[in-house]
């Protein structure tokens, strides 16, 4: 049988993305996949060796714009422990409070999304308009809605007063109530249902072989989230990762939707044991050594590995993220799927392109 | 200083790799350092039950280093990267990208590795 | 045939139907309609009071995007927006804090015009504005 070559992307209606495949069909099927990335390769690695370790702050958090606290998280964690800097217990709060409030806005963007690329536009405006409650919480407390710049190296740079705390957690459980009603519509909708369940498995032993990470791995069955090394103040608060044994399309929804719970459940713990004090120390002299430094992103882990040599400047930051780790899992599930789940497959990663080319 | 890292040699990079993945470990990513004339160094990372370990070797300039695409498939991607910003020659990389997979024809060869960077203006560009 | 919880999910239904009847939407009609700024938003480097600024050039050399160029012999300050990205690091740095910021994002521009105070020596009315 003939084989034909289609191209998807970099532009695709569903996908903003600019993630270029060739798929080589046979009909319907895809027979083999060819991913090609560089469309938005910014030498982000290369900029940071000409910054300040302290400046460099605002560059990682440039590397994407849905997970940008934890970049910075991530680069701050590294630095803070080459230097030896105890933060206080308060900014550790503060730094988990905003980054499962990222965690949150993440996971209910991919769900808006997910839901926009199987064609249910009343359920993707339903999520995102309870996505922009969270969106204006970042706005209120850190300044800004994407790039929110809190974390710096020895704390962070603003507070959250108690009104404001409050706030939060009644808007947070608005946000618990609204998602109970969406939820029925990714859970047991038939429709959903029919394009979600059964597509693009990918197995236990499979995913742990290519090495996946975050939700993708979670949704296959593989206990693997760095929160639980108890890194901030993760160690004090009480979760459990969420798992799913399919490793279908629908497993990696469920995962995520049941993870908007988790954090919304983690930032109330927060709030409660919320402790007094500084939220900031002083830090002085430069960074020497190397580290290698991982969070848990809303994608997946992030790797930081940082080479120091006692200058200002950084020898050396690499930065391993999610993304990065997915993709050679998505070439695995795309061979034997229909042209149609594609979008859907591509979107269950749930890429990043600009975090995977840096 | 990072815990659990051993230094070993290219000619052991397949062994160690294998036996790594003999003992159940997921891999995570690799990192280089760029050093200028010396080379560079390649930092493998591993990952099992969120312990990490690490193998360190030193690459010279212009010295082949084996892909450990064919044990790791997920390394691939890694080892291109590698390939393409610090100009390492690795081989038998499973999917080559052939210098392709970041930049384009016009950028200029391997931007991360620390050299002395010469423009030479190409005849007929004008 | 028709279970449980499917009979229930349409009484859901109903009730939304009535709920979003009733209530206001969630957008903003936009240009007739703005939100005000949060207290404390970054929305832009809002300027800089030149009379109080003594060039010491701290403000450029934190800055992370390299916006600022301060010049000390011509007593001059410049910032160019479209390099800024609104971290505000300059203003907690500023020794006289003389920098501030403005909550209200940066209007669309069709030029890319950068903003140069120069400190006027012993001028009787402060804060000079000319563009480079």
């Amino acid at each position: 049988m003939s084989k034909t070559v289609i191209p998807f992307g970099p532009q695709h209606p569903v996908l903003p993305e600019p993630l270029h495949l060739k798929l080589v069909m046979q009909d319907e099927i895809i027979v083999d996949a060819i991913p090609a990335i560089g469309y938005v390769h910014r030498g982000l690695e290369k900029l940071t060796e000409t910054k300040e370790f302290t400046q460099n702050t605002f560059v990682v958090e440039r590397v994407c714009g849905i997970c940008s606290c934890m970049h910075a998280l991530a680069y701050c964690q590294g630095i803070e422990s080459l230097m030896n800097i105890e933060i206080p217990d308060r900014a550790k709060y503060l730094r988990v409070l905003w980054a499962e409030l990222h965690r949150i806005h993440s996971h209910l963007l991919w769900l808006g999304l997910l839901a926009d690329a199987f064609g249910f536009e009343s359920l993707f405006m339903q999520v995102w308009r309870n996505r922009e409650k969270v969106m204006d919480i970042m706005e209120e407390t850190a300044g800004s809605r994407v790039i929110i710049s809190v974390n710096t190296v020895g704390g962070t740079r603003r507070d959250i007063s108690k009104e404001m705390l409050t706030k939060i957690s009644v808007i947070v459980d608005e946000i618990k109530e609204d998602l109970k009603q969406v939820e029925a519509a990714f859970f047991n909708d038939y429709t959903v249902k029919h394009r979600l369940v059964g597509v693009g498995v990918l197995t236990k032993e499979d995913a742990y072989a290519l090495g996946t990470a975050g939700p993708m791995a979670r949704a296959s069955g593989i206990k693997q989230d760095l929160r639980m090394t108890g890194y901030s103040a993760y160690g004090e608060l009480d979760f459990e990762p969420i798992i799913e044994q399919d490793g279908d399309s629908y497993a990696r929804t469920v995962v995520r939707l049941k993870e908007v719970y988790q954090s919304i459940n983690l930032i109330k713990q927060c709030i409660a044991k919320m402790p007094e004090g500084e939220i900031v120390v002083p830090v002085k002299g430069n960074p020497n050594g190397e580290v290698v430094s991982r969070v848990e992103q809303p994608r997946g882990e992030v790797l930081y590995y940082l080479r120091a040599n006692g200058s200002k400047t950084l020898d050396r930051l690499r930065i391993r993220t999610p993304t990065f780790a997915n993709i050679p899992a998505l070439l695995h599930m795309l061979p034997g799927s229909q042209l149609a789940d594609v979008p859907v497959l591509i979107l269950t990663i749930d890429p990043c392109i600009s975090c995977t080319e840096r | 200083m990072i815990e659990n890292m051993t230094e070993i040699a290219i000619s052991q990079l397949l062994s160690e790799t294998q036996k790594m993945k003999y003992e159940d470990y997921r891999f995570v990513t690799a990192s280089c350092v760029s050093l200028g004339d010396d080379g560079c160094d390649v930092i493998y990372h591993f990952d099992k039950d969120l312990e990490m370990k690490h193998l360190k070797l030193r690459v010279g300039k212009g010295e082949e280093l084996p892909s450990v695409s064919k044990i790791y498939f997920c390394a691939l991607l890694v080892e291109n990267e590698m390939k393409e910003l610090f100009g390492i020659n690795i081989t038998d990389i499973a999917v080559d990208y052939g210098g392709h997979m970041l930049l384009s024809d016009e950028e200029l060869e391997s931007p991360m590795a620390k050299q002395q960077i010469t423009i030479v203006e190409k005849k007929g560009a004008k | 045939m028709v279970n449980r919880s499917e009979v229930k999910s349409m009484f859901d239904m109903i009730g939304n139907i009535f709920k979003n009847l009733g209530s206001k939407p969630a957008t903003r009609m936009y240009p007739f309609e703005k939100r005000e700024a949060f207290k404390d938003a970054r929305g832009q480097l809002g300027g800089i009071d030149i009379d109080a600024c003594i060039f010491c050039g701290i403000c450029a050399r934190k800055c992370p995007s390299d916006a600022i160029v301060v010049n000390k012999a011509e007593k001059s300050w410049e910032v160019d927006r479209f390099k800024c990205v609104v971290c505000s690091v300059c203003t907690e740095v500023c020794p006289k804090k003389c920098l501030f910021m403005s909550e209200n994002y940066t209007d669309a521009a069709y030029t890319k015009e950068k903003a140069k105070h120069v400190q006027q020596p012993k001028s009787t009315d402060n804060g000079e504005q000319a563009s480079a």
